[in-house]
């Protein structure tokens, strides 16, 4: 498919709708009073609040139930937890569905799941993303496919640079598009360092990505890093 | 590639795996009830430059099975004794159920005299300011297609003629159609402290059918600053024959955002697969604001007039269509 030669043009930080996660202000973990206010400085209209850790996603859910409805954001994201688990997988799926109906999307690593049925409670909100090459599983479209099979209203989330770290040609990220791009609801946008970590968004990937970006004009682009000082 | 819309949806429908299901279906439905519509009607009085023409849903061509009959007698001239009557019809359309709403638009015989005279100022009643814009935006004639040919025209031309400018979009039309979403818009917080009833699917309809109403008229009216002046009347005629959906697919296809057009209006299809499922168009019609706010069905309804709107921002913003819309579009 050819995308739109206007919008390669553009840089990311000229996106609308743009967000960012809370992933990257490591700082400031757990404070998310102090993380939503860093995150409204980027942009009020998408926010993906990035609860990794086990414990954080609990007190962001504590948060959540005093705060949800006053959060300034048009698209809110929640990234469900993937280390530090402990809380067995029908009790998280219960802590998510109980989040509060403001949020959008919430983010979960296929790597990560147990049963993909458990998670259909959450109908289209919940959005599978797809992975890195630290992962072994939901890393490619033939992988994702068994995922989406058993959740058939869940959304995708498109890691640009995890399909990069995949395939740096990005025919694996055209193909993931291929087949779930009707499902996708939002990006992850940033470059990634030797060890898989979300850097800053290089401008030599700013270039590599623009075919995809170009086919994703729509949906909210969540940076995982800070954008680049120019 | 095709530079009229008419069969668009098909054509976009190949970009991706779903397709539009709902939307065909919808439709193929329209088709059938039409061809009923007219059979029915075929005989009966009808005076020369008369039409009966279908609005809303019928003229959008996605009929689902809660859908009533918008109609209207539309007569050539000025207001006389006409024929057919409404009362000719009752048997036909908009009884029961399908009955039209009941602010008194629909269900009447209208004059093309002074619906295109009043075109602004306070004869222009909201009434015929939305009887003006619908029989632009989304009609289908039923019987007296030639009259309904004619009167579609006129409207047109009190648009173009004499206003329209060379490689512009027409200031006028553009104009009155951006006035005429934000009346929709407007009149749907009057409706909502007059009633609380309907609010859930009133909402809904906000968010996505009349969206799509605008987007789909928007598009065509920006697109006239490609031709001469006297060009845009018969392109403009073309474009909004179509239905549209048609119309913002061929914009989806021929802006290069086939990927966002398919999410758009996959979302607008989910919509109307939702509007045709009986016990959630009740649910819905039931909802009232506060209620909405945790409802799992109008959380799905938020979710997908979100996606809906999100593609027609990337068609309008992100693509070679963002120029236009930021020269003519605002002020």
């Amino acid at each position: 498919m050819v995308s739109s030669p206007i919008a390669e043009a553009r840089s990311v930080a000229a996106h609308h709708p743009l967000g960012t996660s809370t992933g990257h202000l490591t700082e400031l973990r757990g404070q998310w009073d102090m993380l939503v206010m860093r995150a409204r400085d980027v942009s009020t209209m998408a926010v993906e609040l990035a609860a990794l850790a086990e414990p954080e996603f609990l007190s962001l859910c504590d948060w959540l139930a005093d705060s949800g409805r006053e959060l300034p954001f048009r698209f809110l994201s929640v990234h469900a937890p993937t280390k530090q688990r402990s809380l067995p997988e029908p009790e998280l799926v219960a802590r998510l569905l109980a989040l509060p109906s403001t949020v959008d999307a919430i983010v979960v690593h296929p790597d990560v799941i147990d049963v993909p049925e458990r998670y259909a409670p959450l109908g289209a909100t919940v959005v599978l993303e797809n992975m890195d090459t630290r992962k072994d599983d939901g890393r490619t479209a033939a992988e994702l496919a068994p995922y989406f099979a058993a959740l058939p209203d869940a959304g995708f989330c498109l890691d640009v640079p995890h399909a990069h770290s995949i395939d740096p040609t990005l025919e694996e990220a055209h193909a993931m598009l291929d087949a779930f791009g009707e499902r996708l609801r939002h990006l992850h946008v940033s470059s990634l360092d030797a060890d898989s970590h979300h850097v800053t968004l290089r401008p030599e990937d700013e270039a590599a990505f623009a075919p995809i970006l170009g086919r994703c004009l729509d949906v909210p682009w969540i940076l995982e890093a800070p954008l680049p000082t120019r | 590639m095709s530079e009229t819309p008419h069969g668009a949806l098909e054509r976009l429908a190949e970009h991706g795996r779903r397709g539009f299901p709902h939307l065909l279906a919808a439709r193929r439905r329209t088709e059938t009830d039409l061809a009923d519509v007219q059979r029915r009607l075929g005989g009966i009085p009808l005076d020369d430059g008369a039409s009966v023409v279908l609005m809303g849903s019928w003229g959008r061509r996605e009929r689902t099975s809660g859908s009533d009959d918008d109609f209207l007698v539309l007569v050539e001239g000025e207001e006389r004794d006409a024929r057919p009557r409404v009362d000719d019809l009752d048997r036909v359309l908009g009884h029961g159920t399908a009955k039209p709403g009941t602010r008194g638009t629909f269900g009447a015989q209208v004059f093309v005299g002074p619906l295109v005279r009043h075109i602004g100022l306070d004869d222009d009643s909201n009434r015929n300011l939305t009887r003006r814009m619908l029989l632009v935006l989304e009609s289908l004639p039923v019987v007296g297609t030639e009259a309904y040919r004619d009167a579609f025209t006129r409207v047109i031309d009190g648009y173009v003629t004499g206003h329209a400018k060379d490689f512009r979009p027409p200031r006028f039309l553009l104009n009155d159609l951006i006035r005429y979403w934000r009346t929709i818009c407007v009149d749907f917080a009057g409706k909502a402290r007059e009633e609380e009833r309907k609010w859930g699917l009133r909402n809904a309809k906000l968010r996505l059918n009349r969206k799509l109403l605008f987007a789909g008229g928007l598009v065509p009216v920006l697109l006239c600053h490609e031709h001469r002046a006297d060009h845009q009347r018969s392109f403009l005629v073309d474009q909004l024959q179509a239905p549209p959906t048609d119309r913002l697919a061929h914009a989806f296809l021929r802006f290069d955002a086939a990927d966002p057009g398919v999410r758009a209006l996959g979302a607008y299809d989910r919509w109307i697969g939702m509007l045709d499922d009986p016990d959630r168009r009740a649910h819905l019609t039931g909802l009232t604001r506060r209620d909405a706010a945790d409802d799992p069905a109008f959380r799905d309804v938020r979710r997908v007039a979100k996606e809906f709107e999100q593609g027609l921002l990337a068609l309008l913003f992100e693509t070679r269509l963002g120029p236009l819309v930021r020269e003519f579009g605002v002020f």
